[in-house]
């Protein structure tokens, strides 16, 4: 879900960025955040509390509430929401706080 | 508010519940504890919360092994519904220069005499027990697996419910503004919520403990000094033990939950009561966390705080009477480790105010020994 028009403001899209999310190959767009990228493909489930297990979504969307932790390449606890989209990138729903390596 | 007590206790931190929870075990009636905001809002929350028989003194090791055996079983001592959380993970402790490292061979042999299990490691046997760090910063390293730390929250609470049950009031939000003596006798606490009249005050404020002093007339030879703690994201657990370096200045441990929680010492910290957090503290302790356990540098910081040192001399406390003024005593001037030494601290304070044989001989940490120039120094402190 995107927006294409809108009556005031111009939207320029950038190129179309390909990455991986839990094995399925996904399209965003250059500008996007990881999760704008999988919000606009219909993701809305990111995570899942460490304890209770309940689902977990995007939330405050400034870095703040991590709400939105993945493993991004590998890294766990990345806020997708303040990290910007790069070609490639391999987005894993995290379980659990995490391993440090 | 006017009241009558047989003992104001000033401070409702670990050290202030602990004596009212044992002067009401051995029969005191009248117990007041006076706390200016919420228990365990001062320097005991914000500790640390380590707990260690580690030590260089014969005393301090004494002091702090009745105070684990305590911990060990204080949730059915105290009989506490929750739990005080000590997890006995052990206290790595790592040598930086050679004398400390030859110190710390003669400070195991000290300790396994007094019945304490601790071991001295080179550093490849260290970095078995801690596989992250690394080993080429130091030079070795003592190990005791029953060293730990708890929740300072819980066991306040503990101590304080367990005091409540035996006839202990609390008056939190309740501030001392001054303490009247006559013909060298403590006769009342005045607070900003009434007067409370009592021929015995306990001084366990902990930073502010020269501020009461003085409200009494007495000089005693302490200063607070800010000392400041940052917590990390949590992650999956992966160390168990506290890392501990005294010359590389750093204490840092994994909490339950999974967060790093990490200190340091510095001397050009303020003494003015400031609990304020610096980012000198926050780029130093980054530097020295991230040098001796290196792959910590991959976690992101949530915050830090601060709390207060209450600093002597000789960095031991100070426990008992006032020559000067009858029915005044001090437990005071903990230099750090108030919290750990706790049940001690209740044990014999209690035993002191009611004028019995001490558990343990505590007499030579009198306020006296600064004038005596006796001071009791210990190697083994951040």
């Amino acid at each position: 879900m995107r927006i294409d028009n809108h009556p005031i403001l111009d939207f320029k899209r950038g190129k179309e960025i390909r990455f991986i999310y839990d094995g399925k190959e996904m399209v965003g767009y250059e500008g996007d955040t990881i999760a704008s990228a999988l919000h606009a493909a219909g993701v809305r489930v990111l995570g899942y509390h460490h304890k209770t297990g309940r689902a977990r979504g995007f939330y405050c969307a400034i870095g703040n509430c991590s709400s939105c932790l993945m493993t991004v390449n590998g890294k766990p606890n990345v806020r997708v929401c303040v990290e910007e989209l790069k070609e490639g990138m391999v987005v894993e729903t995290q379980r659990g706080k995490g391993e440090l390596k | 508010m006017n009241k009558a007590a047989e003992v104001v206790i000033i401070g409702g931190g670990i050290s202030g519940c602990s004596i009212a929870y044992n002067l009401a075990k051995k029969g005191v009636k009248d117990i007041i504890v006076v706390e200016k905001s919420f228990l365990a809002s001062g320097s005991t929350g914000r500790c640390g919360a380590g707990i260690r028989m580690q030590w260089g003194t014969e005393q301090n090791c004494r002091l702090s092994k009745l105070s684990v055996e305590f911990f060990e079983n204080a949730n059915e001592e105290l009989g506490y519904d929750r739990d005080i959380e000590f997890n006995q993970g052990g206290y790595l402790i790592v040598a930086g220069t050679e004398e400390e490292n030859e110190q710390f061979k003669k400070n195991v042999e000290l300790q396994n005499k007094l019945g304490i299990p601790s071991v001295y490691l080179t550093p490849k046997e260290a970095k078995e027990i801690i596989p992250h760090m690394d080993e080429t910063k130091i030079l070795g390293a003592t190990f005791c697996e029953k060293d730990g730390h708890l929740n300072p929250f819980h066991t306040t609470e503990a101590y304080a419910k367990a005091a409540k049950r035996l006839g202990v009031e609390f008056l939190t939000f309740t501030e001392v503004t001054g303490i009247d003596t006559k013909c060298g006798r403590v006769i009342g606490v005045r607070t900003n919520k009434g007067y409370i009249s009592t021929p015995i005050v306990v001084n366990a404020a902990g930073g502010y403990a020269k501020r009461i002093g003085e409200m009494a007339g007495i000089d005693i030879p302490v200063y607070a000094q800010r000392h400041q703690i940052l917590v990390t994201e949590p992650v999956e657990p992966m160390q168990k033990p506290m890392y501990m370096g005294f010359s590389l200045n750093i204490y840092i441990q994994q909490t339950p939950h999974g967060s790093f929680i990490m200190g340091r010492g510095d001397d050009s910290e303020p003494t003015d009561l400031r609990i304020t957090s610096s980012w000198q503290f926050l780029e130093e302790m980054a530097k020295t966390c991230c040098e001796l356990l290196p792959p910590l540098r991959n976690l992101n910081i949530v915050r830090q705080w601060a709390g207060l040192y209450t600093m002597t001399e000789d960095a031991q406390p100070i426990y008992g009477a006032v020559e000067e003024l009858e029915g005044f005593y001090l437990a005071v001037g903990f230099s750090g480790h108030g919290f750990m030494l706790a049940p001690a601290t209740g044990l014999l304070m209690a035993e002191t105010i009611l004028g019995e044989e001490t558990t343990i001989d505590i007499s030579n940490l009198d306020i006296g020994r600064f004038k005596r120039n006796e001071l009791v120094f210990e190697s083994s402190v951040v």
